[in-house]
């Protein structure tokens, strides 16, 4: 049975269809990539199951409870937590006042004693000596690993990575691979993840969709979707591609 | 003592509850050591009463970031709320705050649920017009506040000269809320909110719960505070009441001492009444340009206002000694 499952959603933003009727499914304990070029509509798909904006059409369930057209902060009481791909954290509060918030509105089951929780989420992503410090004063991958202990602290069956790669250094993109696995092998999360690395989501996904202008236009093991023609036309725009689609043969046009 | 301990909440340090009882202890015994003036008995009164409104300001204002202009319109409701009901001299006098302030929370959380929804500058422009439309609409319904006239109050010299005890009484409530908000659980949903309002909902910060329950109760105390107001003066009118430079004046006083701190605005408020009397009675007309004044200068230069400076202090200091 499928623990999280987007059922014909769609996001319209005035005459944009930003997500145009996706439908996806996420098992117990999997790690689903998400990739698309630019624009496809994949944070705008998140926004949607994280509950920050509100779904067009269209319907997202966990387990079988409805949690679309829940405010955001039931969505995450739920077991729903999402990341920011721009790091988004809150700079009046120490890292571990940052990492205390998710603990003390997260799940109800998790919250216990936060502050402990908080020191424990900060030792697993390895941040525990800079507890006490500003989250200015942290490098980019320590705000990012800062954005994931926050969200971990909620207590969530699910977790939205967006693009927690984006940005690091090879290296430091290993690390942070490495560290997606045990969430999900030791703790038993269920990811869903957007990644333009695409070595990184191919190396961990059990299984990915691809979007493009807001429709999944392809999913199944990695191996196979990197060889769908559809994905190689949306990711390197074919002729086929510009005859099939006039809209991208002007963006494309209009592109430098 | 291990009860005891168990009692007492982590964040709460056996020192500073002992030097806020000593500071409330000494104000308690102040007028029985010293043979104040009934003029300086009654200027104390009047600036605990203010420190309660600015503290309580200072929860939406500063813990949550939402600055409200519009603090005098629930100031004005608590005070003629309590007036009517002292009028009929049916109830005690504090019960008469308590309805004032209640109804001051009720009429806070009316416009409050819908405007809390705009951030920063837009929700501050809300709240002009929140503030100055209550002032009109209080200024023409003279059957309720007697319009232009205002209300008097039936006089009672022993509860004025009480008053400075209850006042004193109603600012340690008001202090030890202060502390409690900004240190409890919905404190720091509202600093996350601050800081961004999606993120924190993103996080499980119930955004709209945590606003509309701390202006709720920021409007309830500044309410009381105007029901002790009108206890105190015996007479109002919606003008003094509801003026927008009451308004200004709780701003005032928090962004002096420090915006979002927890004691900052009481700081703040003691220096805007000093300061008031001095302004007044040296520059009678030029004492709200000079708050104009001083209010850009602490923009400008220490955001924290005198709280801001205490910490450089502080911090210059224990540079210091670790340096030696």
């Amino acid at each position: 049975m499928s623990l999280l499952r987007v059922d014909d959603v769609s996001k319209s933003f005035g005459g944009l269809r930003a997500v145009d009727h996706v439908s996806l499914e996420l098992v117990e304990r999997e790690i689903l990539g998400m990739i698309g070029p630019n624009g496809a509509g994949k944070t705008t798909l998140f926004s949607v199951i994280a509950g920050s904006i509100p779904a067009s059409s269209g319907s997202v369930f966990l387990r079988e409870r409805r949690i679309s057209g829940l405010p955001a902060n039931r969505v995450v009481a739920a077991g729903v937590v999402r990341t920011h791909q721009i790091v988004r954290p809150f700079t009046n509060l120490t890292v571990l006042e940052n990492v205390m918030v998710g603990a003390m509105f997260g799940s109800p089951e998790s919250r216990g004693n936060p502050r402990r929780r908080a020191h424990e989420e900060l030792s697993f992503v390895g941040l525990a000596d800079r507890a006490e410090h500003p989250p200015l004063g942290l490098t980019l991958v320590a705000r990012k690993r800062l954005e994931l202990a926050r969200a971990l602290a909620t207590g969530p069956r699910v977790l939205l990575l967006d693009e927690v790669m984006a940005g690091v250094n090879p290296a430091e993109g290993i690390e942070m691979t490495k560290l997606i696995r045990i969430i999900r092998d030791q703790r038993g999360i269920s990811i869903i993840m957007i990644e333009h690395i695409l070595a990184a989501v191919m190396s961990v996904s059990d299984r990915v969709v691809v979007l493009d202008y807001g429709k999944k236009i392809a999913q199944g093991k990695p191996a196979e979707v990197v060889r769908d023609p559809k994905v190689i036309s949306a990711y390197l725009g074919e002729q086929s591609a510009a005859a099939k689609s006039p809209q991208r043969a002007r963006r494309e046009e209009e592109a430098p | 003592m291990s009860a005891l301990r168990r009692l007492r909440p982590d964040w709460l340090s056996p020192s500073a509850a002992a030097a806020f009882l000593v500071t409330i202890g000494l104000l308690h015994a102040l007028p029985h050591v010293f043979q104040l003036s009934p003029y300086d008995h009654n200027q104390i009164t009047l600036a605990f009463i203010f420190l309660a409104a600015a503290l309580a300001w200072n929860w939406i204002g500063g813990f949550a970031g939402q600055v409200s202009f519009g603090h005098a319109a629930m100031f004005g409701v608590g005070g003629f709320v309590a007036a009517r009901i002292a009028q009929a001299q049916l109830v005690p006098f504090w019960l008469t705050w308590l309805v004032g302030g209640v109804a001051a929370g009720a009429y806070g959380l009316a416009w409050g649920h819908p405007t809390l929804r705009l951030r920063g500058p837009y929700f501050s422009i809300a709240t002009i017009g929140v503030g100055e439309a209550t002032r009109l609409v209080a200024t023409y319904w003279q059957g309720f506040t007697g319009g232009a006239s205002g209300l008097a109050l039936p006089i009672d010299a022993g509860l004025k000269h009480a008053l400075y005890w209850y006042a004193l009484y109603f600012l340690a409530l008001v202090a030890i809320g202060s502390y409690a908000i900004r240190n409890s659980r919905v404190g720091l949903g509202l600093m996350s909110i601050k800081s961004d309002v999606e993120a924190a909902a993103d996080v499980g910060v119930p955004v709209v719960f945590s606003q509309d329950l701390v202006l709720f109760l920021s409007s309830a105390v500044v309410g009381v505070a105007g029901g002790i107001y009108a206890s105190y003066f015996s007479f109002i009118e919606p003008t003094d009441m509801f003026g927008f430079d009451r308004s200004i004046s709780f701003v005032l006083m928090a962004v002096i001492g420090g915006v979002g701190t927890v004691f900052g605005p009481a700081l703040g408020a003691v220096v805007f009444v000093l300061l008031r009397l001095y302004l007044i009675a040296t520059y009678p007309h030029l004492y709200l340009g000079l708050y104009g004044a001083l209010l850009v200068l602490v923009v400008l230069f220490e955001p924290l206002g005198i709280s801001g400076l205490i910490f450089r202090v502080a911090r210059r200091l224990r540079a210091q000694r670790s340096a030696t």
